[in-house]
């Protein structure tokens, strides 16, 4: 039965009314339900944010320690301590090449093509006590 | 009967007055916070709410030559401590584990646990709760973790960002330090504060009821932007040549200062400066001013016989010499501007006239002035200022002195005869190591330089700096001969101790009296070497300057006694590390020094 113009009316504001309420309320709960996704990427990021600065400050540390360990004082005295005997070089230990090894290397290379003699005269150099040693 | 639905009208106004009502009341209660009262609220919730954080920029770190060692750097420490009044009875079992990770007794860390108030004198008798004792300040992240996997109430820490100097004492001249208040104090930290100390950022956002951030309020970031890296010329192996050398002279000599300065001659760029006494950087507060002193630019010294490259090079710059013109060096007055002026004598008289190779060579002071004496007291004036006497260096560290060198309207009668001699004038060590360095770099003087690079915190080269040449002073002809007689002086002159077989090495010994109580001494002297080598090609520069050395053979500290030897030792070390290499034909490996073939091991 057809109800009469006046109760349809206000069913139908009701009706209007509830589903604005729905819409209005579904939007509230969407607005919240957005805010708090937010603060929880917020707080994942500062939580990131922390754990990266704690990750460098740990660096940083390490950086340092490195630094102190490859310093010239700790090496020698990690020299010391692990009896290695390690010293500067000093120039009487020094065996100086005047001719460019490339290219003596090349040419030795080269002739070694061609014949089974080699054509460039050994490098001979002094050990000790004037015998001559060959390489 | 008429369907008149759920709604009739008696309910239907009701609901609706009451929704009305209601929706009024929000609308109402919305209306007089947004337009009424909001200024009100919004005050309460900033005041309540509103946080800003400060993000501090990391300063940058000092790097020595290579970019890889680490002069000083930046890193956080926590000062740890601990609030008596939190501490819990089933916790102590964990002191002891605690005080050996800090390194303090335990019953001092007991102490400090069980003292839970202090008396006030104002409050009488009445105690004051103590909230915070502290317990160290130089804790580690990594200890600090560990600390707070111990789980001990009333335990923590405040971050602090502190300067840290990984090699300590080395390079602390060059360095400086960063002070307790965060303020640069000397050196590369107070001159590049500019590129080091970066921009701190700032976060506005709010926080909750335990004052912890709500990210999600975040308003306005800025990041903070880290300071630059510098990269100085120090070699750091070369400086700790120049370091451990210096602790040699110390040991040997005991004197009260001395200084060593190595450049690189065709740059002016500082490989090595080394101070002593010095000081560690990481402990800058208990060393005394003394040690903080950089004497190599900020104190004056007669430099003596170093300084007759002057007249020498003077002399034949103008054509009045040839290294062959010789001189009777044994007068004991000459006339110069029509007055008779009375000449230094030298140590070792001369049995015949001296040419002004030997001069050089045999260090002779009467020979020096009559060098100068040629070309007068003007020309001798304005060579030793083109050479940068009497005038500062540049040395962008700052704390230099520009040295005693008066204008000629000043001098007294006897200055022509002192000066070229090195006396009656003050320079520091700076002026005479750059001096010596014109020679080498064929005539020019150059600007001492410390700084190669800055660095952003990516590694990228921001800013490069380059030689800086000051003045040419002499022709590169005359510099040529003036290397070559200074060679005359370590083959068959005063610094024969410094010679090395095939290296040409070139240098000059000096020894100054010192004034104490006005009067020159004959048991306090300035010794020094400086020198350059190879000569024909020069890499390295290199000064030593040794102040009231005293050997242990009770003799006069003079600079081939107390500096020379020196001077040859690092310069061996320098060959091998900067693959100088030799002039003449490499020599044959004599028997007993093939160390490297018996494995290193000795």
């Amino acid at each position: 039965m057809k109800p009469s113009g006046k109760n349809a009316f206000v069913n139908q504001l009701f009706v209007y009314m509830l589903v604005g309420f729905c819409l209005t309320g579904s939007a509230g709960l969407g607005t919240v339900w957005l805010r708090h996704q937010i603060s929880i990427t917020a707080n994942h990021t500062r939580r990131l944010e922390l754990r990266l600065a704690e990750a460098e400050r740990r660096l940083a540390e390490v950086v340092t320690n490195v630094a102190a360990e490859q310093s010239p004082d700790a090496l020698e005295r990690r020299n010391r301590e692990m009896q290695l005997g390690l010293v500067m070089p000093r120039e009487p230990q020094v065996v100086r090449v005047a001719e460019s090894p490339e290219r003596r290397l090349a040419a030795k290379r080269n002739a070694d093509i061609f014949t089974d003699e080699p054509a460039v005269a050994p490098v001979r150099f002094v050990l000790t006590g004037g015998a001559r040693q060959r390489q | 009967m008429t369907s008149r639905g759920f709604a009739s009208n008696y309910r239907i106004v009701l609901v609706a007055a009451a929704l009305f009502a209601s929706l009024g009341g929000v609308a109402l209660r919305l209306t007089d916070l947004h337009l009424f009262s909001r200024d009100y609220y919004v005050a309460q919730i900033e005041r309540a709410r509103f946080r800003i954080d400060v993000e501090p920029a990391r300063r940058g770190d000092i790097l020595a030559a290579n970019g890889n060692d680490i002069l000083a750097t930046s890193r956080s420490l926590i000062q740890l401590g601990v609030d008596p009044q939190m501490l819990r009875d089933e916790d102590r079992a964990q002191w002891p584990e605690l005080a050996r990770m800090l390194g303090m007794p335990l019953p001092q860390l007991t102490a400090i646990f069980e003292t839970k108030s202090r008396s006030v004198a104002a409050d009488g008798d009445s105690g004051r709760l103590i909230r915070w004792a502290k317990l160290s300040d130089t804790v580690e992240e990594s200890a600090y973790a560990d600390i707070l996997r111990l789980g001990i109430k009333g335990v923590y820490g405040n971050r602090t960002y502190q300067r840290a100097y990984p090699h300590n004492a080395l390079a602390a001249h060059i360095v400086g330090f960063v002070n307790k208040e965060g303020q640069p104090s000397g050196g590369i930290e107070a001159f590049a504060d500019f590129y080091l100390r970066g921009q701190d950022g700032w976060r506005e956002s709010e926080k909750d009821g335990l004052r912890r951030e709500l990210a999600q309020f975040r308003t306005r970031e800025v990041p903070a932007a880290d300071g630059y890296g510098v990269v100085l010329s120090i070699d750091s192996v070369i400086q700790h040549m120049v370091e451990e050398e210096l602790a040699a002279i110390a040991r040997n000599f005991k004197p009260a200062k001395a200084t060593i300065i190595v450049s690189d001659p065709a740059t002016g760029f500082i490989l090595a400066l080394g101070n002593y006494p010095t000081f560690d950087l990481n402990e800058f507060g208990s060393a005394p001013i003394a040690a903080q002193r950089n004497i190599a630019a900020a104190d004056l010294y007669e430099p003596g016989s170093t300084f007759k490259i002057v007249p020498a090079a003077l002399a034949l710059n103008e054509g009045l010499v040839t290294p062959a013109t010789r001189f009777n060096c044994n007068l004991d007055t000459i006339l110069f501007n029509g007055r008779e002026r009375r000449l230094m004598r030298d140590d070792h008289p001369a049995s015949a006239p001296m040419s002004v190779a030997e001069i050089i060579s045999k260090s002779s002071n009467n020979g020096a002035a009559q060098l100068a004496m040629l070309a007068g007291e003007r020309k001798l004036h304005d060579y030793a200022r083109a050479f940068g006497f009497g005038e500062k260096t540049g040395f962008p560290l700052g704390y230099e002195g520009s040295g005693l060198f008066n204008p000629v309207a000043k001098w007294s009668g006897s200055d022509i005869t002192r000066i070229p001699a090195g006396y009656t004038i003050a320079a520091t060590p700076l002026q005479i190591h750059y001096a010596m360095a014109t020679i080498a770099n064929d005539g020019v003087l150059m600007r001492p330089q410390i700084i190669r690079e800055v660095r952003d915190n990516t590694g990228e080269t921001v800013y490069e700096f380059g030689k800086s040449v000051r003045r040419a002073v002499v022709s590169p002809e005359t510099a040529r001969t003036m290397a070559r007689l200074l060679e005359g002086v370590v083959t068959d002159g005063t610094g024969r101790v410094t010679r090395i077989p095939n290296f040409e090495v070139a240098g000059k010994t000096g020894t100054a009296q010192k004034i104490i109580d006005g009067r020159y001494s004959n048991r306090n002297h300035v010794g020094s070497f400086v020198g350059f080598f190879p000569a024909s090609r020069p890499r390295a520069v290199i000064t030593v300057i040794v102040d009231d050395g005293r050997p242990a053979t009770g003799g006069v500290g003079y600079g081939g006694v107390v500096a020379a030897p020196s001077f040859k030792r690092i310069a061996e070390q320098l060959i091998q590390y900067l693959d100088i290499k030799p002039a003449g034909p490499a020599a044959a490996p004599a028997r007993g020094n093939l160390l490297a073939m018996e494995g290193g091991r000795r």
